[in-house]
């Protein structure tokens, strides 16, 4: 069986090369080829059965009914031989006489005089071969078709009486009954193949579920929640499977975990130089009447970038925390045009007109208030950065959910970076046109994980008068879950996967318990 | 007379800053190093206001603050390095009335501590506020229950006030921390949370099921007379 092709990194060219090459079978997938496989095999082998009880029967029925026919024969012969020796019987007589099989015809010849049992048959009916034959006083058997229906004829010489009795059977009852038969069989064939490919799908799916599985653990993982685990439900094969993979996904979480932890770590340690920093800073510009001009200016510089700095410390942090799915939302169900309005506020856009659609008026949104709150504020920071600030901050309804908008009136986003502004330290194509930055270039990926726990989306567009609107849709919850005594968020619980051999029940995997 | 601040805080680059920010915002203020020197410098000399860091070496911070908690009722905040949950409700539940997250702005500090002292020194209101076998009296600062006295911490006490003042009425986290905390609207609803929490466990007879102070789904709290 073809398995996997182990490829490490570096070797993808070959790979691809590889997959050109293969031929058609190759481009079938793995249960398609069983399908296949066991169709054929079911084909073979009942095409083989048929065949040979086909021609055994064959065999048999023929030596039957050709024993019965030199029987008859034989018998219809001596009658002849008697009758025609004791008296001088009318040969037309003696003919009917003669006992005969359904479908068979009785030829005489006498001194050179034919006779038969029906106009139809003649001298001319029979093979002129075997007529030689028997004339000659050899007796003799022969299969021949007549007027598109297969007969045998039997001849006997009957010396002492000095003529020939010939007997003409028709094969056509034998021939349809075999043809019958052959029918049969081939029917036979026929469903035993179809079956073979149903048996061959519907075990390769059994088979392959459990690969299913791992595939929906791996996707699991790939999805962040790196504790998600195979669990073996006892069949020694699978629990190989099951462990390695677990093995696999173990050592992969622990360098992941390794890497977060240090971010983490590092974005710790800076806090106390930091608080030292700010404070003494904060100190400074408490005086700034009593320091020189210069100095002053020095002053700022450091102020505005310790601001930067710390905000990288703080989105770090926050991105590390993310990272480790130790990020917990403390939901609250709060007014979603309060909300807007308080986090454009703290963003700094406090002359940023707000305006709440009539239709999200009252509508009430369990979320994680100083998240939503971070989300508004990077996006007017945003705006204040690349595009000359922000225009308004709109509220408006969607299905199911509720839109938060921040709008400028700047250059744009290009199509091709609206995806990517959201990726880690990207710098679009403004980035040389970066002025006195605040940002840490974590904001809007920051904005998109944040946006993303809450189980909404954020995208960004533009309108032909010349508008951008960065889209925050958040759903509106179903149930108000909040008002708990503790408020402290949910975290996504650990998972594991059954993988259960083609025998075993399978238990549904837990649905996703992430956020709301 | 200016207010005291004690300040326990184990890096000595931070604690001067800090000393300078606070004598700027004009207070008195008050070092150690450690939790113990904490203590020690506190039962000598009561501070109006103790703010604690959390990572010290030898005793940490929260249990500094446990046993601060056992013979008073002075205003403390914690300084945490960590917005994460444990942190913060580790630093509540051990008795702080509110924390700071490191690196904070001095401004934001000092308003905090200015809320902390006006709570300290308010009410002349002369009303006993009571319910159920509890009786709050504001203007002595003192609640009893079953005619013994219970000790609350002066914040816990604002917020019972709050709660009485208004019975049956539902008061949202955000009021409450309005008018408890002095935050605005982006206040951390935990600190309601744990203190309610601990004011339950003083004035419940089963604080697992509340009669008297109702938790009100998706809105807030309201106390049931």
């Amino acid at each position: 069986m073809r398995g996997y092709r182990l490829r490490e990194e570096g070797a993808g060219a070959r790979g691809a090369e590889v997959r050109r090459r293969r031929r058609p079978w190759g481009r079938l997938g793995l249960r398609s080829r069983v399908t296949v496989t066991f169709g054929l095999g079911a084909l073979a082998l009942s095409a083989t059965m048929a065949g040979l009880t086909y021609f055994t029967a064959r065999q048999f029925i023929l030596n039957e009914r050709q024993t019965a026919i030199l029987r008859q024969a034989y018998v219809n012969a001596s009658l002849a031989r008697t009758s025609l020796r004791s008296a001088d019987l009318n040969v037309t007589q003696l003919l009917d006489s003669l006992d005969t099989l359904p479908g068979s015809l009785s030829v005489l010849e006498r001194g050179g005089e034919w006779y038969a049992t029906s106009i139809s048959v003649g001298e001319n009916a029979i093979p002129l071969r075997l007529r030689t034959m028997v004339l000659s006083g050899a007796p003799a058997t022969q299969h021949f078709v007549l007027g598109g229906t297969p007969e045998m004829v039997v001849g006997l010489p009957i010396p002492s009486v000095n003529a020939a009795y010939f007997e003409v059977f028709s094969l056509d009852e034998l021939a349809r009954t075999l043809r019958i038969l052959a029918l049969a069989l081939a029917g036979a064939a026929l469903v035993t193949t179809i079956a073979g490919a149903v048996i061959g799908r519907w075990a390769s799916g059994r088979t392959l579920r459990p690969l299913a599985q791992v595939s929906r653990a791996a996707e699991t993982i790939a999805g962040g929640r790196l504790g998600t685990r195979l669990v073996a439900v006892g069949d020694p094969d699978l629990s190989a499977l099951a462990s390695s993979f677990n093995h696999m996904t173990d050592a992969l979480q622990e360098r992941i975990e390794h890497e977060v932890r240090f971010t983490s770590d590092v974005s710790h340690e800076l806090r106390s130089p930091l608080t030292t920093l700010v404070t003494a800073l904060g100190v400074l510009e408490s005086h700034r009447d009593e320091i020189p001009e210069r100095s002053r200016h020095a002053l700022d510089l450091l102020t505005a970038e310790l601001r930067r700095f710390r905000r990288l410390v703080d989105d770090l942090l926050e991105i590390s925390r993310v990272d480790t799915g130790s990020a917990e939302l403390s939901l609250e169900e709060v007014e979603v045009g309060e909300l807007a309005r308080h986090a454009a506020a703290a963003g700094g856009a406090g002359d940023v007109p707000v305006e709440v659609d009539p239709a999200v008026l009252g509508v009430r949104l369990l979320v994680d208030k100083r998240r939503i709150e971070r989300v508004v504020t990077n996006l007017v920071a945003n705006a204040a950065q690349y595009a000359g600030g922000a225009t308004r901050v709109a509220v408006e309804p969607a299905p199911g959910a509720v839109r938060l908008v921040v709008a400028d009136r700047g250059p744009g986003v290009l199509l091709a970076e609206r995806e990517r502004i959201f990726e880690r330290f990207y710098r679009g194509h403004s980035a040389g046109q970066r002025g006195a930055t605040e940002g840490s270039g974590l904001g809007l990926s920051l904005v998109a994980e944040h946006v993303r726990l809450h189980g909404g989306r954020v995208w960004v567009e533009s309108d032909t008068e010349g508008e951008n609107r960065f889209v925050v849709e958040l759903p509106v919850s179903g149930d108000g879950r909040a008002g708990d005594d503790d408020a402290a968020g949910e975290t996504a619980p650990e998972t594991t996967v059954s993988l259960a051999g083609p025998g075993d029940e399978v238990a549904p995997p837990r649905p996703e318990a992430h956020t709301p | 007379m200016s207010s005291r601040i004690l300040l326990v805080e184990d890096d000595e680059r931070i604690r001067a800053s800090m000393r300078l920010a606070l004598e700027d915002e004009g207070y008195d203020v008050d070092e150690a190093a450690s939790g113990e020197s904490g203590l020690e410098r506190f039962t000598d000399q009561p501070a109006d206001v103790v703010l604690i860091d959390i990572m010290l070496p030898g005793m940490d911070g929260f249990e500094c603050c446990r046993q601060l908690r056992r013979s008073s009722a002075v205003p403390v905040i914690m300084v945490t390095a960590r917005t994460d949950t444990h942190d913060v409700v580790a630093g509540l539940e051990a008795g702080a009335d509110d924390y700071v997250t490191k690196p904070f702005v001095a401004k934001e500090l000092a308003a905090r501590i200015r809320a902390l002292l006006r709570r300290s020194r308010s009410t002349d209101d002369p009303s006993v506020l009571s319910f159920g076998d509890v009786e709050v009296r504001p203007d002595e600062g003192a609640v009893r229950r079953g005619g013994e006295e219970v000790h609350c911490t002066r914040t816990e006490f604002r917020l019972l006030c709050e709660l009485a003042a208004n019975p049956g009425k539902v008061l949202s986290r955000e009021q409450l921390l309005d008018r408890v905390w002095g935050y605005d609207y982006f206040g951390d609803g935990r600190l309601v949370d744990v203190h309610i929490r601990r004011l339950r466990t003083k004035i419940e007879p089963d604080p697992a099921n509340p009669r008297h102070i109702l938790t009100v789904r998706g809105m807030g709290y309201k106390l049931a007379v």
